[in-house]
């Protein structure tokens, strides 16, 4: 059994090496939010320093900042609730009518470009005077949310019982009182993955605010690039930037960790 | 109660989309409506040197990270069903790569990645190697930006594998261990061809993004240096919104679409032929 044992040794080496590889990176970026300005450029890199919020004042006292993150909580939040709105009612008749082709049509969305839908979007946006606004940024972020909505919820809304939805027919409860008063009590932990998944979707996405957004709509995420556009040489400020719009997104997925793959792949099984 | 999300889904994508094709067909100058040109933006494809060099970029960028991510995901992920060890702050670390914002993994890459003054080549000048240009060697920098995706989704691709490895029956490798199958043999004979329909799908979530790949090329290299990292999407953005040379913009995204579509019609008949 020597073997077998040598075996664990080398695969427990193979794990702290790959686990190392994942982590060096990201503390990098978060020491580096933390250094001064001369300790954050400085090789040998400096491991042990005193923790600064400097890079932080300086992020959020000089430049619009706490705005942008703003716009992009309102536009994450604003698109996840459009998202299920929408996509709880329609993936609930899905189920219950097992009909497909709505569902494989939203993949669609998932699978294009979103640089094709930019130039069409521009036109109808500038046509409707809503161009540079966040309402803009919420109606196409919902494009991405869902998709998201509907395909974490299918599974959940299968695997109810169609004996409850029944007997509630035949009480008499209209389809809408259905929906909100027996399924969508027995469905909350597949609606907190898909708001949760639906949010760090919209939280993240760079391209559209890139295009659609106005100078009083910009996202942190689009205000970020453009830091490294400006080519702004304090790293300092740069990284807490980059500390400040990765904390929603990894927070969040904390809580749903043991079903995020699952969330993520949803479509791709049946598709 | 479908009727919201279909009445969504028509003006927010459908439309556009149509509209898009229509707008690829069509000369489009400002100021004036678009005019039918009879498909002449897509035999201007035909002789752009930079619509070729596009392809090639996507493509190659597209098998490398592909085949990287799969091959390491496989390996990374029978190593986690193996180990157990998938869990609590282990499981953090796999998931943190992907659901960090594109944004910030550019910003990442460029501070690590400085020539002068990155921990990369410090690094690397601490072994005794020479300085890498990273994102401005127009000769590798696709390589650049296939390692930087590889490190962000393998641990995705590793979790998938491992979620299809443990949900096999156990019966199948225990009779294997009988019949005296062991390390490698067993690996090809039996574990691949039962994780077949798994690493399909992995295949398809992969390939869709990395077909389409903008973000991190934009927010590191907007596509240089020169047109060295201008892929399909970089180069249709660029035209789109840089020149407004818009109908040849829009036939871009649309052959770029219909080569996303593509290579999902050709995993979804792979999975057909791969599933037990």
């Amino acid at each position: 059994m020597v073997g077998r044992r040598l075996g664990r040794a080398a695969d427990a080496v193979a794990l702290g090496a790959v686990l190392l590889v994942l982590v060096v990176p990201v503390a990098w970026v978060v020491l580096s939010a933390f250094k001064t300005r001369t300790e954050v450029a400085a090789l040998p890199p400096r491991l042990f320093f005193t923790p600064t919020l400097e890079n932080f004042v300086e992020l959020f006292g000089r430049s619009d900042f706490l705005d942008y993150s703003w716009n992009s909580f309102v536009v994450a939040g604003g698109s996840t609730v459009l998202g299920l709105l929408l996509g709880v009612p329609a993936a609930f008749a899905m189920a219950w009518h097992r009909m497909t082709w709505p569902a494989t049509a939203t993949l669609f969305a998932r699978m294009a470009p979103g640089t094709l839908f930019l130039l069409p979007w521009l036109v109808m946006f500038t046509a409707v005077g809503l161009t540079g606004t966040r309402t803009v940024l919420v109606l196409t972020h919902a494009v991405i949310t869902l998709p998201v909505a509907i395909w974490v919820l299918l599974p959940y809304l299968e695997a109810v019982p169609r004996e409850l939805v029944e007997s509630a027919q035949i009480d008499g409860a209209r389809a809408h009182q259905v929906l909100l008063r027996v399924v969508l009590p027995v469905i909350v932990p597949g609606v907190v993955v898909a708001a949760i998944l639906a949010f760090v979707f919209s939280w993240n996405y760079f391209l559209f605010a890139l295009v659609l957004s106005g100078v009083e709509s910009k996202t942190a995420i689009v205000a970020s690039f453009n830091f490294v556009g400006e080519g702004v040489t304090n790293w300092g400020a740069l990284m807490a930037a980059a500390v400040v719009i990765a904390a929603p997104p990894l927070i969040l997925t904390l809580l749903i960790q043991r079903r995020l793959v699952g969330g993520l792949a949803a479509g791709a099984v049946k598709g | 109660m479908v009727a919201p999300a279909l009445l969504f889904a028509g003006v927010m994508i459908v439309f556009p989309f149509g509209y898009a094709v229509w707008l690829s067909l069509c000369d489009v100058a400002l100021g004036q409506p678009p005019r039918l040109n009879g498909g002449a933006n897509y035999a201007r494809l035909a002789g752009d040197a930079d619509f070729w060099n596009g392809l090639r970029l996507t493509l190659w960028l597209y098998a490398i990270s592909l085949v990287a991510q799969l091959v390491i995901g496989t390996w990374l992920g029978l190593l986690l069903a193996r180990t157990r060890r998938a869990r609590g702050i282990v499981r953090t670390i796999l998931v943190s790569p992907f659901m960090l914002p594109p944004v910030v993994i550019g910003m990442m890459a460029i501070v690590i990645l400085d020539p002068s003054f990155g921990i990369a080549n410090w690094l690397l000048a601490q072994m005794g190697l020479p300085p890498r240009l990273w994102l401005s060697d127009p000769d590798t920098v696709i390589l650049t930006v296939a390692a930087i995706d590889t490190w962000q989704w393998t641990p995705f691709v590793a979790l998938i594998v491992m979620g299809g490895y443990l949900s096999l029956p156990g019966e199948v490798f225990e009779a294997a261990e009988v019949d005296g199958a062991r390390g490698w043999q067993r690996f090809r004979r039996l574990t691949l061809p039962l994780l077949g329909p798994t690493l399909v799908t992995a295949a398809v979530l992969r390939s869709v993004d990395l077909l389409r790949f903008f973000d991190v090329i934009y927010i590191t290299t907007q596509g240089g240096p020169g047109t060295a990292s201008t892929t399909l999407n970089i180069l249709a953005y660029r035209r789109g919104f840089e020149f407004f040379d818009i109908g040849y913009a829009s036939a871009i995204m649309v052959t770029l679409s219909a080569l996303v579509f593509g290579s999902v019609l050709v995993f979804a008949r792979l999975r057909r032929a791969v599933t037990w």
